[in-house]
């Protein structure tokens, strides 16, 4: 565009004017001249000029009469004027830009250009002022004055503005004379013209801003300062006054202030050089502060700086032009607050000591207007004002070195004033609209808190500041928690609950999540239901490392806690809101159900001291109700593992203890909820009791479980034999020496009995304390109420230090899965006893069943619990023979001298009578037989356990036959109604003559 | 017409006022300067001595032409570039028509001169688009009206009205300085005081204050073409002594001795910015211009005796004046201090433009000193010259005669009567053509010249004791 005038035209002006010197026209013909330029007519000829030839005259005087230049100027602005409207008419008419008229002046306008560039070209110190004053006026004439015309675009579309007048030779001579002397003078007074410009601006705004683009683009460095400058120097001259009163809307006086222009030359450049802009902004700021030091030659040629007036007003005026074009406060903002280092704001305040009380509360205020409305980086904005205003503390040391204390002031009076601003306008906004905010927002627009709207993304991290607990600082954070979760409707308020809840860890800290919500269950319902959701929505999603997570689970349980705290003290709201999110997380269980197995300790501790102290739904899902109990099982064994490992290295088990006592908790509540989740629990505790992987908790031996030797290979010698290697050569060859038949489940035929692997033992103390836990659950299960009270509903009321007794039901269930467990091939067997021969026939079957019993010591224990629930010691009673029968095998094979020379089989045959006389099974006399045990030599024992035997065999183990005794609340047998005893005692009397002298005490016992 | 003129006569101006205020600007300007024209006739026939115009008659002219406000409430009518060069047209006729130089005169400065008030300013921009033009479409009677008025006017604004001249055909309009230069044909007293208003304007303090070039070519050429020239206000002013004050020189004569002196040094500092720019040639234009005005500004002083005598002034009135010599001096040291001290390695180039200057002052001093055009001892030129820099010339001129002709009492320093009616052909070994050598020809420092013709019995300038 800019090359058109260059070329040819130019030239032949040269030549043209190389010529003249030698027809220089004499004074009279100038005279003459002179005469027609005014009247327009040739006086020579007398006839009237056309419009070129006038334009010609007028171009000739130019050259010639240097006292005609202002009106030679000024009759080029009526050609130029007229080339214009023939150039739109020309548009309008034939639409295609056809050459007719416009051509016309075309060439007379080129001849302008070339003579008038061509003055600027040879002395660019006169004439550029000169021509560029012209020709802006001129254009900002002729672009307000066509504004209106047909096929001129709206000024607001700037590009197809710029292209038609760009089209248009005469603007675009002007445009390019324009640039020529702007070029020519931003060596020396860059000013001047800038001024001319803006004042142009002002006056014919918004048409003239193509023009104002234009040249913004062409000289972005230079226009950009320029327009500052001249902005401030403006501003400076108008006092505050004034543009405090158009921020309000109102405009005083008809001189409108040149900040306007500046605002919107600023705007347009914003779209490509929004970068420099920003520079340039920043800049001034800067230097603006920076003492005035007469050493600064970077400052290029601008004089603003070195007039402290302008400096002090730097400042007011940057926030002013924020405040009207928020492109430009976004393109600082950002930058702006890196700037605010202390030494910065020393200076800045400094500077602002000096101004009047009022500017400044007039400053204060638009900046805080500033910041509520800034649509990024509040986030910053806000860490700097709190990191500034936070008070110096030996304690917290702040990222940044604490700032002098006036500064500090002024950061907290503003701070205050923007929270201040802020719930006015979210009070304000939100009376109008409830709820949904993005509804309010389309129908209110300036509704918007640009602030808010950008803080909602960094609730978060406002969350984790606030609960830092720094002095004044977390109340402010607090209060705009408050406000942004009133703005950002239900949905921000959950998120920041949620984050409070996640975060806290302690318990003032959860207290602000409790005050948060105090303030906002006003406005808004429902809000607890819906955080807890959303935090489980966030453990489903796993976006919290284990550490939050256990914090979370570890605030909800203290949130509920409280609830019974507070259940004695004051019944507050506190307490209500406690209510509530029991009541949530209640029906969210089931999805912390699965938290119980995580793998991090500290978890699952967390989980089941939540799930413990929460309470049960009304209702539950039966899948979820199982899933729940299976892992409160599980965990259960977990915690009582990890409870003998912290016994084991010796630190303090506390925690895992305290795990331990909540999972019990947590299994007695399951068991009373429902009849199926007794049943559930107690199964499997059992099953998990005995489980493989728990023997060692309760000090049995897992090696000795199968009947395949598993050696440890480092231990034992490699027998040389396995049953894989058997089958594998099967076919092949037959070699009956180390074949699969002679592989027994006590070890290879000919290589003596199996190797036992030695296991370390477990530690007997956690072993013991392991069983009394879990006999402490299981008895707590089986003795609570949830089966007793759908059965027996009238239970005499007894006193709370009695025990209560073990429900028969519950016991049941322990025994069926505990047969199921040992020996599943009896399970639902027939109850009798067959002839003790006979248990010849069942020798593999007991051998199994004692080695149950052998490895998992637990099974007595859980058997006195059986038995302490009748009948349901009936339900064992395969287990019981099978165990029994090897006894007595034991026994009869024994040469033993003494009974106590094979211990284990002493005990588990004191141990089953004892069970089986507490069961009932037995009438006392020869449930008491246990007693002498210790006494006797094997076969005496023998005899007495056989006696055991045949007493059953003839009084077969039936449920029927207990009946209910409502006084004592028990089942009871009456075994009056079974056979003669005293056929059974005989041999039990024998035994006592024989040996009277050691067991006479016991006659005693045995008295029918 | 007669009967008109009376009768207006008798009706103030303004009364014209009420008449005037419903026209539009132009054609009330018009009709003023009418009724202007006939008012001033009639003054003049009148016979009033001195005619006066009055106060009324000045408001008039500066609320309709000069479109003063008023008063700050009624905003002043402005005129359209347009209409102020169809003003300037008339105006421009209205003078070339008027025949009587008593009347162009008055109007002239019943328009022109200044009041001191708020419409000077328009009056000045006025006035200096009126000359501009008169330039331009030689008018002369204008220029003349206009030689008076920068007679009579304070030299601030005088200044001003030439620099509006040189700025429109010096730099505004390329190759318009012919046209300009035609003005010493138009006007000799014009371009005489327009030289005097240049070299008041122009005193080579900074870059900006130097002459342009095409300036000094041209006044370089009028000079040599007419070295009478610069003293034609001189010649034609009736010295009554009531020259207004603060006004220009009678003479170009000290600036233009100023001129060639700081010159060297002046030029030198341009040529220093414009070594940066790429072009040099300023200064090697410029010094052989300064040579020959330099030349021409002794010739010119070697015309004074005569002058001088004939109008009986010799050693009554002095030329130049010994404060503004003083000044020029003082200028003088700072600049060739300032010289030194910028080339510590002083080249030989900047030594020799220092020699250059110190030179000339010291011829100009001398030549001014024999021909009566400065008046003071020789103590007060060593007082005044005493902060300069060595030089072989000025000691010599400085010292003066007292070396040696301590006890003659005859005067050293004159020329033969010939020599001032052609001073260029009779000194054929001129200091001017060779300045860097010394004055061969210096009278004082060359005793072997005895027979040298000495004027007797005139009063000694420098000696009034005797």
């Amino acid at each position: 565009m800019s090359v058109v005038f260059d070329g040819s035209p130019l030239k032949a002006m040269q030549s043209s004017h190389t010529h003249s010197p030698h027809t220089a026209p004499s004074a009279q013909e100038l005279s003459q001249e002179i005469k027609s330029f005014i009247s327009g007519v040739d006086t020579v000829q007398g006839r009237k000029l056309s419009v070129r030839e006038h334009a010609r005259c007028a171009v000739r005087l130019l050259r010639s009469v240097p006292a005609c230049r202002g009106a030679v100027l000024e009759h080029l602005r009526g050609v130029y004027d007229e080339h214009v409207s023939a150039f739109l008419h020309n548009l309008e008419t034939e639409g295609n830009g056809g050459s007719g008229v416009s051509s016309n002046l075309e060439d007379i306008i080129q001849e302008v250009h070339g003579v008038l560039s061509e003055f600027i070209r040879l002395n660019p110190r006169a004439w550029a002022p000169l021509v560029s004053s012209w020709a802006v006026d001129l254009l900002g004439q002729l672009s307000s004055k066509h504004a209106g015309r047909r096929v001129a675009p709206h000024s607001s579309s700037l590009n197809e503005l710029l292209q038609l007048w760009m089209s248009c030779a005469a603007t675009r001579s002007l445009m390019e004379a324009y640039s020529q002397c702007l070029a020519a003078m931003l060596a020396w007074c860059p000013d001047a013209c800038v001024d001319a410009l803006l004042d142009t601006s002002v006056q014919h705004s918004p048409h003239f801003d193509w023009v104002v683009a234009h040249i913004g683009s062409a000289f972005p460095g230079t226009i950009i300062s320029r327009v500052l400058a001249c902005g401030l120097k403006d501003f400076c001259s108008h006092g505050a006054k004034d543009q405090g009163l158009m921020v309000m809307g109102l405009e005083k006086g008809n001189r409108v202030p040149k900040i306007g222009s500046v605002v919107g030359i600023l705007g347009h450049l914003a779209a490509h050089h929004s970068d420099s802009i920003r520079k340039e902004l920043l800049r001034m700021f800067q230097e603006s502060l920076s003492p005035s030091s007469p050493l600064s030659p970077t400052s290029s040629s601008t004089s603003w700086e070195s007039s402290p007036q302008l400096r002090r007003a730097a400042v007011p005026f940057l926030l002013q032009l924020a405040a009207m074009s928020p492109n430009l406060f976004g393109a600082v903002s950002a930058e702006l607050v890196e700037l605010l280092r202390p030494p910065v704001l020393l200076q800045l305040q400094a500077l602002l000591q000096g101004l009047p009380r009022e500017e400044l509360d007039n400053m204060l205020g638009l900046a805080v207007h500033l910041i509520s409305q800034s649509p990024s980086g509040g986030a910053r904005v806000l860490r700097f004002l709190a990191d500034t205003a936070t008070p110096a503390s030996v304690i917290i040391s702040g990222p940044t070195p604490s700032p002098h204390e006036g500064v500090r002031e002024g950061c907290d009076r503003l701070l205050q004033m923007l929270l201040l601003h802020l719930h006015k306008l979210v009070f304000n906004r939100s009376d109008g609209v409830e709820g949904n905010p993005h509804h309010s927002a389309s129908s209110q627009p300036q509704r918007v808190i640009l602030f808010l709207e950008e803080l909602q993304s960094h609730v978060g991290e406002l969350c984790a500041e606030t609960l830092r607990l720094e002095r004044k600082r977390h109340l402010w954070l607090h209060q705009l928690l408050c406000l942004l979760s009133i703005y950002g409707g239900p949905s921000v308020a959950t998120e920041a609950l949620c984050q409070l809840l996640t975060q806290a860890r302690n318990p003032e800290e959860l207290a602000l999540a409790w005050q948060l919500h105090t303030t906002l269950s006003s406005c808004m319902a429902g809000l607890i239901p819906t955080a807890v959701t959303r935090c489980v929505a966030q453990i489903h999603t796993h976006t919290l490392g284990p550490r939050q997570l256990r914090q979370l689970l570890l605030n909800l349980a203290a949130a509920i806690q409280s609830q019974d705290e507070e259940r004695r003290g004051s019944a507050s709201a506190q307490s209500s809101m406690a209510t509530q999110l029991g009541s949530a997380v209640s029906v969210h269980l089931h999805d912390f159900g699965p938290l119980l197995l995580h793998g991090d300790p500290a978890v699952s501790h967390a989980t089941v001291r939540l799930l413990s102290c929460s309470p049960l739904p009304r209702t539950f899902c039966p899948a979820h109700l199982l899933l729940l109990s299976r892992a409160a099982v599980t965990h259960f064994f977990q915690a009582l593992r990890r409870r003998g490992e912290a016994g084991k290295v010796g630190k303090d088990g506390g925690q895992a203890g305290e795990a331990v006592n909540c999972s019990v908790l947590l299994l007695s509540r399951l068991a009373v909820y429902s009849p199926l989740t007794l049943k559930a629990v107690l199964q499997q505790l059992v099953e998990g009791a005995l489980h493989k992987g728990n023997t060692d908790l309760f000090g049995g031996q897992i090696a000795d479980m199968s009947g395949a030797p598993v050696p440890s290979p480092s231990v034992t010698p490699d027998v040389g034999a396995s049953l894989l290697d058997i089958n594998c050569r099967f076919g092949t060859t037959v070699n009956f020496s180390g074949s699969v038949w002679s592989v027994f489940h006590a070890g290879v035929i000919g290589k003596g009995l199996k190797v036992r692997s030695d296991i370390q033992l477990p530690d007997p103390s956690g072993v013991i304390q392991n069983i009394q836990t879990i006999l402490a659950v299981v008895v707590q299960c089986c003795s609570s109420s949830g089966l007793n009270g759908s059965m027996n509903g009238s239970r005499p009321a007894s006193d709370p230090d009695e025990p209560l007794p073990i429900n028969a039901e519950a016991a049941k269930v322990v025994a069926i899965t505990l047969v199921e467990s040992v020996c599943p091939d009896v399970a639902n067997g027939e109850l009798s006893w067959p002839p003790e021969e006979h248990a010849r026939t069942t020798v593999e079957r007991d051998i199994h069943i004692r080695r149950w019993f052998e490895a998992h010591p637990v099974i007595f224990p859980l058997l006195q619990v059986v038995a302490a629930g009748r009948p349901a010691l009936c339900y064992c009673s395969a287990v019981l023979r099978g165990l029994l029968a090897t006894l007595l095998a034991h026994w009869e094979a024994s040469r033993e001298m003494s009974s106590t020379d094979s211990p284990w089989h002493l005990q588990a045959s004191c141990l089953l009578v004892s069970c089986m006389g507490e069961g009932q099974l037995l009438p006392p006399v020869l449930a008491n037989v246990h007693e002498a045990f210790p006494h006797l030599t094997p076969f005496e024992v023998r005899l007495l356990l056989l006696a055991v035997w045949e007493y059953v065999r003839g009084n077969g183990p039936m449920p029927q036959k207990f009946v209910f005794s409502s006084e004592k609340g028990l089942f009871c047998r009456d075994f009056s109604r079974d056979g003669d005893v005293a056929r059974y005692v005989a041999p039990i009397h024998s035994v006592l003559h024989k040996n009277i002298d050691r067991l006479g005490h016991l006659c005693w016992r045995f008295q029918l | 017409m007669v009967i008109i003129t009376l009768v207006f006569c008798q009706v103030p101006m303004g009364d014209i006022r009420q008449s005037l205020l419903p026209r539009d600007v132009l054609s009330a300007a018009k009709e003023l300067l009418y009724h202007l024209d006939i008012y001033i006739c009639n003054l003049v026939q009148s016979g009033r001595q001195p005619p006066q115009v009055d106060a009324k008659t000045l408001e008039l002219v500066e609320e309709f032409i000069l479109h003063a406000p008023k008063d700050r409430n009624t905003p002043g009518r402005r005129m359209s570039a347009l209409q102020e060069l169809q003003l300037l047209e008339i105006m421009c006729s209205c003078f070339q028509e008027q025949s009587r130089d008593t009347v162009r005169q008055l109007m002239f400065s019943a328009l022109f001169s200044l009041q001191g008030n708020q419409a000077d300013e328009s009056r000045m921009a006025l006035l200096g688009k009126l000359v501009s033009m008169a330039v331009a479409v030689g008018r002369n009677p204008i220029l003349e009206c206009a030689a008076t008025w920068l007679q009579r006017t304070h030299r601030v604004y005088c200044v001003r009205l030439a620099q509006v001249l040189v700025d429109d055909y010096c730099s505004m309009v390329p190759g318009s300085v012919p046209t300009l230069q035609n003005i010493h044909g138009a006007s000799p007293r014009f371009c005489c005081q327009f030289i005097t208003a240049v070299t008041t304007l122009y005193d080579l303090t900074s870059e900006e204050l130097t002459p342009p070039l095409e300036l000094l070519q041209m006044i370089v050429s009028w000079i040599q073409d007419d070295p009478r020239l610069v003293l034609i206000t001189f010649l034609n002013t009736p010295l009554s002594g009531s020259q207004p004050i603060s006004s220009l020189d009678i003479t170009p004569l000290g600036g233009l001795m100023r001129w060639c002196v700081k010159a060297p040094l002046a030029y030198r500092r341009e040529k220093k910015q414009a070594l940066t720019n790429g072009s040099a040639e300023n200064e090697q234009e410029a010094g052989p211009l300064l040579s020959a005005l330099h030349l021409s500004v002794l010739q010119v002083f070697m015309l004074l005796p005569n002058i001088l005598n004939e109008k009986g002034l010799f050693g009554r009135l002095a030329l130049l004046q010994l404060e503004s010599l003083a000044a020029l001096t003082s200028d003088l040291s700072r600049l060739l201090d300032q010289a030194d001290k910028h080339t510590h390695t002083s080249s030989a180039d900047t030594q020799a433009l220092s020699q250059l200057t110190l030179d000339r002052l010291a011829q100009a001093l001398q030549v001014a000193m024999a021909n009566g055009a400065l008046l003071c001892s020789r103590e007060d030129l060593r007082a005044i010259c005493s902060r300069l820099p060595h030089n072989n010339l000025l000691q010599l001129v400085l010292s003066g005669p007292v070396m040696y002709y301590n006890n003659i009492h005859t005067p050293p320093l004159a020329f033969s009567p010939h020599a001032a009616h052609s001073p260029i052909a009779s000194h054929p070994t001129h200091p001017a053509h060779t300045p860097h050598t010394p004055l061969a020809t210096h009278p004082s420092s060359h005793p072997q010249y005895p027979g040298q013709p000495f004027i007797t019995g005139m009063p000694f300038p420098f000696r009034p004791s005797h």
